[in-house]
């Protein structure tokens, strides 16, 4: 009786709360189940490393968000500042870098990066494997924080439409706090958050296909081992691979489900965990939008 | 059944907007609603008339949920017989269709008088610039404001004129800020079409507004059918929102109180001005000219003295607030010269120093809507102690200064509310405080009474007599042109001319 209640509670509770909520919620919950499953069926040694590689891609995904929030913002800032000049040369010269950077498609981009960072790794100069992942996010967030300052100038262009910005002006209010303050912080943080969301699955999304790349198609050169494990460069992995191929077995030994579950855990896992963490951001992006009509 | 009688009900993500239990209107009478914006006027008389969202408002009217209430007699009767005009006339007007068309279809469809009624309403226009305004696709920018809301006052009067000689008890004509966009000759142009209607054949009007000297209007040219005319205002009190019955007299004694007050209080001539503008400026490449005469002949330099108050007069859409913001320094293009406290402003002044000399400091301006100028995800407090006064405020004189427009009990509860959720009339008391509080040497006013019940008008007021009294000089446009004629006195009243 006692577990119908919490149950019902349960379904209340998903029923009442608003998307974004709810799907936050059924994130934490299903990597919970994940990582309860994994320690009854997973060997250690495998659970080990799909634990590293999951904390580093959510770490990884993390910094990106907090690189690209901070590069977005200052950039932001910069161009808008540059825009009022009447020499109009450094903000032709700013924007001309930043459209190259956007004319450079993301993957290559990244994918020069690496190649940086190999470098520096093969040279001692990387030695920590925190910094590593630290650099890895940081050349992402180089392709990706371009988005957060066409946010930020979005929104500063709006109020300045507005009676808004011209009314604080007009009372004496600096504009560079009716820019960071006003507009920014209190009246777009919704959009940021909207925002930091998308750049996470996508960071998410780009290092795991890099690190895929890196592990499959550049194989002696250049090896992924050299780079903190993360979900793509473990996707990769000749076991993973075989976990995930299993998966066709089940069509003539429909038996074998079970197995999948329990012989093949590493690479479903692991896959489990990249498309779940990404379906469960694309949920709470679309949430946020519904919640604040952004 | 001599009245409307309407319980109504509106509830937003389980917020209630609207809770009203006597909503009624005497049936062959002319209700004119008066009350602060924001309240729940416009909301409650389209949610009687079937117009509400359902998908985004829970509604019951009369205890009938709004689905059933929309199907019931009354409900087809009121939209039938009746006419709702819109208080944005844009959003009335179909965007894909032209005004031409527009006038024609429904229930005006081969109704031949419409022309009469709409030349009535543009008198003075020949035809061909009024065929030429209804061959026009409406866009929010076009045709201007106050040509839309008379293409639907003309659509109403219409309506009006096609009720049967029999009475139409169900036939219910609610006019929203009509006046809004309109000014002062075509709103007296259209009460005075509205009332000979009226005085022929009886037929039920709500009409809701903010303009105050539309009672002095109806009391001073209609008075034959005062008995007729009943004013209500909706106040919202401890019990929630109610009406109540709103003596006209009210309001033309405190005029008159205020012209009698004015007059004492003129101050010598001779006294340097805080401001002065040239008469002639350029605002994306148009020109503007200031006047003292009415028709536009002699450009006179307008001059701000202290402890007065200047008002500027101008039909809509000639440029008022494109002055003023010209002369705060937010337009920076376009020949301008003036002088603020003995220094010279003119189009070259560089923005630094607006921002170090004139913005917050000797200068500062109230703009029109309360909705834009503050910012929404603020609360009052916040506003008031984050503006960059010589003195900072303290927390008594923060209940000081907003004690000068909002009740004590009030405030308290304001104070930390998100600016959001208070009533329009709220935030606009809270936008013009936020002016005063800056104790500038001048301070300029588009529009200060916006969206304020009677109340609030009279404290708003107050509170710029007492700044006037201590030196502050005004700069005022606005279309409460009864209130601050009497206020300025003709000496101090300026016209704006575009040419």
């Amino acid at each position: 009786m006692k577990t119908r209640t919490k149950g019902q509670a349960v379904f209340r509770f998903a029923q009442r709360s608003e998307q974004h909520v709810r799907w936050v919620c059924f994130w934490i919950a299903g990597l919970g189940l994940l990582w309860l499953w994994d320690l009854f069926f997973l060997n250690s040694p495998a659970l080990s490393l799909v634990r590293t590689a999951l904390f580093n891609s959510l770490l990884a995904g993390l910094l990106v968000v907090f690189f690209s929030m901070t590069l977005g913002w200052g950039t932001g800032l910069l161009v808008y500042s540059l825009e009022k000049r009447k020499n109009t040369l450094p903000y032709i010269v700013v924007t001309f870098v930043f459209n190259l950077i956007r004319s450079l498609p993301q993957i290559v981009g990244i994918l020069l990066g690496y190649v940086l960072l190999t470098a520096l790794i093969v040279q001692d100069i990387l030695r920590s494997p925190f910094l590593q992942l630290v650099s890895m996010s940081f050349v992402v967030s180089l392709f990706v924080f371009l988005e957060v300052m066409d946010l930020i100038r979005e929104r500063i262009a709006h109020y300045k439409q507005l009676d808004f910005f011209d009314a604080m002006l007009c009372c004496g209010i600096k504009e560079s706090r009716i820019v960071n303050v006003e507009i920014l912080r209190k009246n777009s943080l919704a959009h940021l958050v909207h925002k930091g969301v998308a750049v996470f699955g996508m960071a998410l999304f780009l290092q795991c296909s890099i690190d895929f790349i890196l592990s499959v198609g550049l194989s002696t050169e250049v090896s992924s081992t050299n780079f903190p494990a993360t979900l793509g460069s473990m996707l990769a992995r000749m076991d993973s691979k075989q976990d995930i191929l299993a998966i066709s077995m089940v069509f003539s030994d429909p038996s074998y489900v079970t197995s999948l579950f329990t012989r093949h855990l590493q690479g479903l896992n692991i896959a489990f965990a990249l498309v779940f963490t990404l379906v469960c951001a694309y949920n709470i992006a679309n949430g946020l939008v519904r919640r604040y009509h952004l | 059944m001599d009245q409307f009688t309407f319980d109504i009900k509106i509830v937003a993500d389980g917020k209630p907007l609207v809770d009203i239990r006597d909503f009624s209107l005497q049936r062959n009478r002319v209700t004119i609603l008066l009350g602060e914006s924001g309240i729940g006027k416009s909301l409650s008389s389209r949610g009687i008339y079937g117009f509400l969202d359902r998908s985004e408002l829970t509604v019951t009217v009369n205890g009938l949920a709004y689905e059933d209430y929309l199907h019931t007699d009354q409900v087809r009767g009121i939209r039938r017989d009746g006419f709702f005009v819109f208080q944005e006339p844009s959003s009335h007007l179909n965007p894909l269709m032209t005004l031409a068309d527009q006038i024609g279809e429904g229930s005006f469809s081969g109704v031949p008088g419409m022309p009469e009624v709409l030349r009535t309403l543009w008198e003075g226009t020949s035809g061909e610039d009024l065929d030429s305004i209804l061959s026009i696709y409406p866009k929010p920018y076009r045709p201007s404001g106050g040509e839309k809301q008379r293409i639907l006052l003309a659509m109403a009067l219409e309506k009006i004129d096609m009720l049967p000689d029999s009475p139409t008890p169900e036939a219910l004509f609610v006019f929203d800020e009509p006046s809004g966009s309109l000014d002062n000759q075509y709103r007296d142009l259209f009460l005075s079409l509205l009332l000979d209607r009226y005085r022929k054949r009886p037929f039920t009007v709500l009409l809701i507004t903010h303009d105050y000297s539309m009672i002095s209007r109806i009391s001073g040219w209609h008075r034959d059918i005062m008995d007729k005319v009943q004013f209500r205002e909706l106040t919202r009190g401890e019990c929630g929102l109610a009406f109540h019955d709103f003596q006209p007299g009210t309001y033309t004694a405190w005029v008159d109180d205020l012209r009698r007050s004015a007059e004492s209080r003129r101050a010598p001539h001779g006294q340097e001005p805080l401001l002065t503008i040239e008469p002639r400026l350029e605002v994306f490449g148009r020109t503007l000219v200031i006047t003292k005469d009415p028709g536009g002949k002699i450009p006179e330099r307008l001059a701000v003295p202290p402890g007065r108050m200047v008002f500027v007069k101008a039909p809509s859409g000639t440029g008022k607030t494109t002055l003023v913001k010209r002369v705060m320094g937010l337009i920076q293009e376009g020949a301008f010269e003036a002088t603020l406290k003995g220094m010279p402003l003119t189009g070259e002044t560089p923005r630094r120093f607006w921002q170090e000399q004139v913005w917050g400091k000797r200068m500062t301006m109230v703009f029109q809507h309360a909705d834009e100028a503050l910012n929404m995800h603020s609360t009052m407090r916040k506003t008031l102690l984050g503006l960059p006064l010589r003195v900072p405020l303290t927390s008594k004189g923060l209940s000081r200064l907003i004690g000068d427009l909002f009740e004590g009990s009030e405030a308290g509860v304001l104070l930390d509310k998100n600016i959001r959720l208070l009533s329009g009339g709220q935030k606009q008391r809270l936008n013009l405080l936020r002016g005063l509080a800056l104790d500038t040497d001048v301070l300029i006013l588009d529009e200060p009474l916006n969206g304020l019940d009677f109340e609030s008008a009279t404290k708003v007021i107050s509170m710029l007599l007492r700044k006037m009294e201590a030196g502050m000089g005004l700069l005022v446009i606005s279309h409460n042109e009864e209130i601050f004629d009497a206020l300025a006195g003709a000496d101090q009243t300026y016209y704006l001319h575009a040419v």
